[in-house]
């Protein structure tokens, strides 16, 4: 029982740590889809993460006209507002935003969402700069009992709701989407923006635009694709690799666990396995019972793991979403995806099988004549 | 089943010392006989049972089983005999205590591969037989100590053996529970012609047995032929 435990915490663990940063790491994986085949202009002082700014740096919002106008490889510039709670409100840095605002000019939504629809195809983005018309996440929209047509507070603003995303990226499922201009005026960033989406004309390469255009801007940073993955990929390996290291460090310790309590359990058992010795028990089959034990000790402490961790993975993705336990809830599939339960599940089991090894060869090695002759 | 020791002996190291447990044997076991072994503690009847039980193996001599060198068996030929020809036992019962009677006494049967339907009809008329009829899915702990040697017997008898080899069978026993188990065990010897070798102190079994040998020192001589 104590190591079935042992095995459950092991594998709960292993589950919770690995879910929640697979689950970040997707998320930040997602953010890049939201500019796909765009080079982001940002301040220099700024820091990104795939191809949000998180912190620091405002740019002008007439720069987006200047590099239209004077770069022939542009076909479009669009400046764009994030408002993370980091960037407003101060405070720490969060990979994934909890919730933020995305200001864009309204005839460019397209620029930033791509083909996202709203759910059931009901209301409209905002149509007007001058509007207080904002289209929410799904995600909010469901926290907070949302629906078009209800007047959200923000800042002292009352917002009209005209649309909910209906998608699955973690990030626009939190955002507020507003036109630029209410964006600015609600965080009091007039004229101010901290991206400008670019698009190269056809065929131009990212690579070249940015250098271009870097050469001639000197206080921003052009971000390609392939420059925001660069930032992010050392440490979504850092990060793939530690959680390999944990893994690997608790699948030891759980070997190391079954193997040394079901030695322990087949020296206590040395005379129940002398009698099967005695009546003439195949030495696979008492070798096939040992291994059993452990199979058994590895389904039900990788089942009990499975299902713990999931809970674990759930309260964690709640706290760092601040998305009640009860909403997250349904969405258990996506942080922990079935998949990655079966891989866990099975790599537990096999662990315990090999834990379960050395003991099994003991066990038919235990012979009637010499156990009970150390009894009398 | 006829087993033959020749010149059978075993010897054990404990530190420094050698012990000889078992000193030039010779004896025969003939089929459907009652073999009685007495001796003081530490004679050497249990080294010789586990040696004729194929559980042990001689340090010299030989042990013919049916005119084959045993002792040139394979240890798999050697488990098979001992599961299908041969029944044990113990002293102290050694039964499984995770397991209940009924599969205690299946569980031989499970190993010599018979189905689950011939192991439980089996097993319920053994433990009928031995008076147990009532205690079918008692766990031994539930037992008393006369139960768990007819649960043990019962086991013995599982797979009809040739033979049943008893190491002080009535050891732990009082003395009605141990006339019991005596009587118990002649009936298979009569009624099956199934061969028991018994080693004992119990003076009703030497009374009872076809032959009596007296181990001493490791050396065995013919004590008495009824």
């Amino acid at each position: 029982m104590l190591c079935i435990i042992g095995v459950a915490l092991a594998a709960t663990f292993v589950v919770a740590v690995g879910a929640t940063t697979t689950r970040y790491m997707t998320v930040i994986k997602e953010m890049n889809v939201l500019f796909s085949g765009q080079v982001m202009v940002v301040s220099k002082n700024a820091i990104v993460i795939q191809a949000i700014p998180i912190t620091r740096g405002m740019l002008q919002e007439k720069l987006a006209e200047e590099l239209e106008e004077n770069f022939p490889e542009i076909e479009k510039a669009v400046p764009v507002l994030f408002v993370t709670p980091s960037i407003y409100f101060g405070g720490n840095i969060f990979p994934v935003p909890e919730n933020f605002s995305i200001g864009v000019p309204v005839e460019n939504w397209r620029m930033v969402l791509g083909p996202t629809p709203l759910k059931g195809g009901v209301g409209h983005f905002p149509t007007s700069d001058s509007s207080n018309e904002i289209v929410i996440g799904g995600s909010l929209a469901e926290q907070y009992d949302l629906t078009v047509g209800d007047i959200l507070k923000i800042q002292g603003y009352d917002l009209e709701i005209v649309g909910v995303l209906d998608t699955k990226m973690a990030v626009l499922n939190r955002c507020m989407l507003m036109s630029l201009k209410l964006a600015q005026k609600i965080y009091n960033y007039q004229g101010s923006v901290n991206i400008i989406a670019v698009k190269p004309v056809q065929g131009y390469p990212q690579q070249n635009l940015s250098k271009t255009i870097e050469e001639r801007v000197k206080y921003v940073s052009v971000l390609t694709e392939e420059d925001r993955n660069d930032i992010i990929q050392p440490i979504l390996a850092q990060i793939e690799t530690w959680n390999l290291g944990i893994q690997s460090v608790v699948f030891v310790m759980s070997l190391i666990l079954v193997m040394t309590v079901t030695i322990m359990s087949v020296s206590e058992r040395r005379r129940d396995f002398a009698t099967l010795d005695a009546i003439g028990a195949p030495l696979s089959y008492v070798f096939r019972a040992v291994l059993l034990e452990t199979v058994i000790i590895g389904v039900l402490g990788g089942a009990f793991g499975i299902i713990f961790g999931s809970l674990v993975s759930l309260v964690l993705a709640s706290l760092y979403t601040n998305i009640p336990l009860h909403l997250i809830f349904p969405s258990v599939f996506e942080i922990v995806p079935p998949l990655y339960m079966l891989q866990i599940f099975t790599a537990i089991v096999i662990v315990c099988c090999l834990g379960g090894i050395i003991p099994a060869i003991n066990a038919t090695k235990i012979r009637v004549a010499e156990t009970l002759r150390a009894e009398y | 089943m006829r087993i033959k020791t020749v010149n059978v002996t075993r010897k054990y190291r404990i530190g420094p010392s050698e012990i000889t447990a078992v000193n030039k044997v010779n004896m025969e076991i003939g089929e459907a006989k009652f073999i009685a072994i007495i001796g003081p503690s530490g004679s050497g009847k249990s080294t010789l049972l586990n040696i004729i039980g194929l559980n042990d193996y001689p340090t010299s001599g030989k042990l013919f089983i049916d005119n084959e060198d045993a002792a040139k068996w394979p240890s798999s030929l050697r488990r098979k005999t001992r599961l299908r020809r041969m029944g044990f036992v113990f002293q102290t019962f050694n039964l499984l205590p995770t397991l209940n009677a009924l599969e205690n006494v299946e569980l031989p049967m499970a190993l010599a591969g018979k189905t689950r339907k011939e192991q439980r009809k089996k097993a319920v008329q053994l433990l009928e037989a031995v008076g147990l009829s009532e205690r079918l899915f008692h766990r031994p702990k539930e037992l008393s100590i006369g139960e768990m040697q007819r649960v043990a017997i019962a086991r013995a008898l599982a797979n009809e053996p040739e033979i049943i080899i008893a190491d002080e069978p009535t050891g732990e026993l009082d003395s009605k529970t141990a006339k019991e188990i005596i009587g118990l065990l002649l009936d298979i010897n009569r009624k099956n012609k199934t061969a028991v070798v018994v080693a004992t102190h119990d003076e009703k079994i030497v009374e009872a047995a076809d032959e009596t040998y007296m181990l001493k020192d490791g050396e065995l001589m013919l004590k008495r032929l009824k």
